[in-house]
């Protein structure tokens, strides 16, 4: 039984890849908000209008003010906000529910270039005053639209590479969460802590409006309209592999059961005064078991799934491993998270989880890092919660609850006796 | 003193961790999964540990024993803690096993074994120098450095790199050598990983005593490599006798 390890691939080398493929652009969205929240509020001179227009909307009292006050006052602008997200939610599921898919894309679209436009340019021309970079308008206009431009076409169109539309997420994920981390402190918190619930509530409840979307998409088998993160492979693959995801997604519509899951995670951009930005998310996605389903049972499968409750099935097991088989590539699996079907995280999933590590960042490094590993672990957890339940999961409470709990330790306890221990030159 | 000062203090405390992540971590996706459990499960044995010296810190400065009482509880609970450690890596092996008899794919190697123990040891020692020494980094990166008076000759930033760089590498060939020793049962393998912590962690005690540290830091980095040739001995002789088993099975 002479193994050599170097010939017969073992075991370690694709477990989890799943896993890493969601959590690298989860961490490089949480790296670039910290880098830009470090550099960019060292030298918050004079705010721009839109920060000072934020901080006045949601006027944080001054520090002279109790705790109660500070409590309460952000309390009831994380509960107006949620409303207001809630009732655009409801908003996007009756136009969902009208078909008015047209209407849904564009507005995307539109939301998508005012993002990477002006939250975009407006951030820009901030590194480019901190670091005295010297651009002219013209250029900085005309590379600015151009920017926006192929951001709008990678995020809506399907012919750009998978990896330029993913950096755009990751860009438009970060612009976002950037301006999320001017509010005041005490309102970031209370809205993180309630927008948690409010995916909860969300996405569990049957009366909840995600719920309610995601039956509605699966029921229809058609997609969300949506800014969602798809964690499908990077590298170029081989010509045999792109067939295969083109032939999976006919094979779905044309059998008409729900082999097309849904992914939740939108962004929505009210255009008043106010600027209020709401976003939800939720996480799905397309496991597929590990070839133990025989094909005969796939009818009885589908029969059962075209209730609309799960997402994910095992029919698409047996189809995918025989088709695998035909072109004679190597069998990728995880432990329940599929192969094919790649990880989909909404966009919101990302902001939030910036926003929180953004806010730690404005503190101190050290809870930067150990909020980063608490977010880590939270998807972590949610991901084998995905695995073992396998339909549409909020990706948020977990991820916020252990990130604001760690923060809160490592603020009040780990902070004194690291403190106390480095300077004292004592380590172990 | 400037980002180039700053980031030279990072590259000391983490370089190599770093390319060690490059080189052999990052290949493999469970690799990374397995550092960033095992950071996670020591930043919450340091923060357990934090909130049982809470009340005590902190300490009057003239006064040195608390310390010693301080390092000692700490190696301790976290020498004893990674007896749970070792017993999570147990159940996960046994998960990867049944895992692979399922699909039916070899199962785990020596070596995959050997390279789980060094990405848990990995984010042990990542842990302890990101917490100790990089959150603390910060104001390097600005115009101005910081001395200590206890040790006045080369700036904190740079002693704290120094040790945090020793500790990294003690922390990860400990564990390897602790998981090859629970696993083979050899009493003098899991002996030497608890005396070399301690020892370790006490020579950081000479740096109380003024000018200290230029006595304690080269002997923390002797420690540092007296760990690595132990590690690299042991590791030696198990896979020539993992070889020899093979060729004459």
């Amino acid at each position: 039984m002479a193994q050599d390890p170097d010939s017969t691939p073992s075991l370690l080398d694709s477990l989890g890849e799943e896993i890493i493929r969601i959590v690298a652009p989860v961490s490089a969205c949480m790296l670039l908000v910290v880098l830009l929240v470090s550099t960019l509020s060292s030298s918050s001179s004079s705010p721009s209008p839109l920060s000072s227009l934020i901080a006045t909307a949601y006027s944080d009292p001054s520090s002279s003010s109790s705790i109660w006050d500070k409590l309460s006052g952000a309390l009831l602008s994380s509960l107006v906000f949620v409303a207001s997200v809630t009732l655009i939610t409801f908003l996007l599921v009756l136009l969902f529910y009208f078909r008015c898919t047209r209407f849904l894309k564009s507005y995307m679209a539109f939301s998508s270039f005012v993002v990477l436009a002006f939250l975009g340019g407006e951030v820009i021309l901030l590194l480019v005053t901190h670091f005295d970079f010297p651009i002219d308008a013209i250029t900085f206009s005309l590379l600015l639209l151009n920017f926006s431009v192929v951001g709008v076409m990678s995020v809506f169109m399907a012919k750009m590479p998978i990896s330029i539309n993913q950096g755009y997420l990751v860009i438009i994920g970060v612009l976002v969460a950037y301006w999320f981390t001017l509010l005041p402190e005490w309102t970031t918190w209370a809205l993180l802590v309630t927008m948690a619930l409010y995916d909860l509530a969300a996405v569990l409840l049957p009366g909840g409006p995600l719920r309610l979307l995601v039956e509605l998409a699966i029921s229809r088998d058609e997609e969300i309209p949506a800014l969602v993160y798809e964690a499908r492979p990077v590298e170029p693959l081989p010509g045999a592999r792109r067939r295969l995801w083109r032939e999976r997604r006919d094979f779905g519509t044309n059998s008409g059961s729900n082999s097309n899951p849904s992914s939740l995670g939108y962004m929505f951009r009210q255009t008043d005064e106010r600027r209020d930005f709401g976003t939800n998310s939720s996480l799905n996605s397309n496991n597929s078991m590990t070839g133990e389903v025989l094909p005969e049972t796939r009818l009885v499968i589908s029969e059962q799934e075209s209730a609309g409750d799960s997402s994910v099935s095992e029919l698409r097991a047996p189809l995918l491993q025989t088709q695998l088989d035909s072109h004679g590539e190597q069998e990728i699996e995880g432990i329940g998270l599929g192969s094919s079907g790649a990880i989909k995280l909404g966009l919101g999933d990302f902001i939030f989880y910036s926003v929180l590590v953004g806010r730690a960042a404005l503190y101190d490094f050290m809870t930067v890092y150990a909020c980063y590993l608490a977010i880590i672990a939270g998807l972590g957890i949610t991901l084998l919660l995905l695995a073992f339940y396998r339909k549409a999961l909020p990706a948020l409470p977990v991820s916020i609850m252990l990130g604001v709990l760690f923060y809160l330790l490592t603020r009040v306890l780990l902070e004194v006796f690291v403190v106390q221990c480095s300077t004292n030159l004592l380590m172990f | 003193m400037t980002a180039a000062a700053g980031l030279g203090y990072v590259l000391i405390a983490l370089g190599p961790a770093f390319s060690l992540f490059v080189s052999v971590i990052a290949k493999k996706p469970f690799l990374i999964l397995t550092l960033l459990s095992s950071t996670l499960f020591w930043l919450v044995s340091l923060i357990v540990l934090s909130a049982a010296w809470r009340g005590f810190l902190p300490v009057k400065s003239a006064v040195w024993w608390p310390y010693v009482l301080l390092i000692l509880t700490s190696v301790g609970f976290q020498e004893g803690v990674r007896l749970v450690f070792w017993k999570l890596y147990k159940r996960l092996e046994d998960m990867l096993d049944a895992f692979a008899d399922r699909v039916s794919k070899p199962r785990l190697y020596l070596t995959d074994k050997m390279l789980i123990a060094l990405a848990g040891g990995l984010g042990h020692g990542l842990a302890h120098a990101v917490f100790f020494c990089l959150s603390l980094l910060t104001p390097a990166f600005g115009p101005a450095t910081f001395y200590v008076d206890r040790c006045s000759h080369i700036p904190f930033f740079l002693v704290s790199a120094i040790m945090s760089l020793g500790f990294v590498i003690i922390h990860t060939f400990s564990m390897v050598i602790a998981f090859n020793g629970y696993a083979e049962g050899r009493k003098s393998d899991q002996a030497v990983v608890p005396v070399v912590h301690s020892i370790a962690a006490i020579m950081t005690l000479i740096n109380l005593a003024p000018g200290g540290c230029v006595v304690g830091v080269p002997l923390l980095c002797f420690m540092a490599a007296v760990t690595l040739h132990y590690c690299w001995q042991m590791v030696w002789r198990r896979l020539t006798e993992h070889r020899n088993i093979q060729t004459n099975n």
